[in-house]
């Protein structure tokens, strides 16, 4: 469980109320990551998405481009929330990490049983992917078109 | 006297046997060389009109394999054999031949490959520092003005 204020730092959440924080923060969890850690694998099923807390992450596409995160509250793992739940990019951790964690199908079945909230989510996670959509493939642009 | 006694007189059978060795023996030289013909070539052109580079991608891999010193990535320290330095230098001989822009999941496996210590987090500092800078295409350079002047190894 992660307190309702430091969940509220983050962009993607920022807009949610202590309720909807509460929920939220109920299904959270920290993780630490080593560097040099795969925390996700392009191509496998996306059960976790992931909210930078400290650290360092790349995110490297199918094409060999990549971005890195430098900043708290950066999010991988998005594609726990969009059909068909496969992982677009491999993350790997710059440096040691530490991050919080939401588990995929508890988070898509809030988002879907509270539309409000469903859909600042959603709204907060496609601003942070907007500089990502060059990077996808045209299938999975399309995925998230569809999501908003 | 003729036929095979002619043949047997004459050393026939010995030198026919040497004449399919001559022929086998030729014949694999050449197979040998069309084999490796490829991997020479790329072998030339990736080192040998560049043998600094050889000389010193070599000199920094052992410089870091004398030292089990790990380098503090964290607080930047590391200059000296292995520290931040040296594998900066390795990982700028390597994308001479990556050619710029580069793409950095690839620059980190080689350099893995290589046995370079801790390239992820150098690689993080450089691009923390602005040394090496992520393209908008998702591309990776080294920044201008940012070559390192002089070779601490030479």
């Amino acid at each position: 469980m992660i307190p309702i204020d430091e969940l509220k730092k983050y962009e993607i959440l920022a807009e949610l109320d202590p309720a909807e924080l509460k929920f939220l923060s109920g299904m959270a969890e920290v993780t630490h990551a080593q560097e040099g850690e795969v925390l996700i694998q392009a191509g496998l099923p996306a059960r976790t998405l992931y909210i930078l807390q400290e650290g360092n992450l790349m995110v490297a596409f199918p094409d060999g481009r990549a971005i890195t995160l430098h900043k708290p509250g950066g999010v991988v793992g998005w594609s726990a929330l969009v059909s068909p739940t496969r992982y677009t990019a491999s993350v790997t951790c710059l440096t040691d990490c530490t991050l919080i964690t939401f588990p995929g199908s508890e988070l898509l079945r809030l988002v879907q049983r509270n539309v409000v909230m469903g859909t600042k989510i959603m709204r907060n996670i496609s601003k942070v992917l907007g500089r990502r959509l060059p990077f996808l493939q045209e299938e999975d642009r399309q995925r998230l078109r569809e999501k908003r | 006297m003729g036929g095979f006694s002619a043949i047997s007189v004459g050393n026939g059978w010995l030198i026919a046997a040497l004449g399919i060795s001559v022929v086998f023996f030729g014949l694999a030289a050449l197979a040998f060389i069309i084999t490796y013909f490829p991997r020479a070539i790329r072998w030339w052109n990736d080192h040998a009109e560049k043998p600094k580079y050889t000389i010193e991608l070599l000199r920094s891999l052992f410089s870091k394999r004398e030292t089990e010193t790990p380098i503090s990535a964290d607080t930047g320290e590391g200059h000296g054999p292995g520290g931040l330095d040296d594998v900066e230098e390795a990982l700028r001989l390597l994308t001479t031949h990556m050619k710029e822009p580069f793409k950095l999941p690839r620059l980190i496996e080689v350099a893995e490959q290589r046995g370079l210590a801790r390239v992820h987090s150098t690689i993080n500092r450089l691009l923390v520092k602005g040394t090496m800078v992520g393209e908008t295409d998702g591309l990776f350079r080294w920044a201008k003005g940012s070559k390192k002047e002089g070779n601490p190894h030479s």
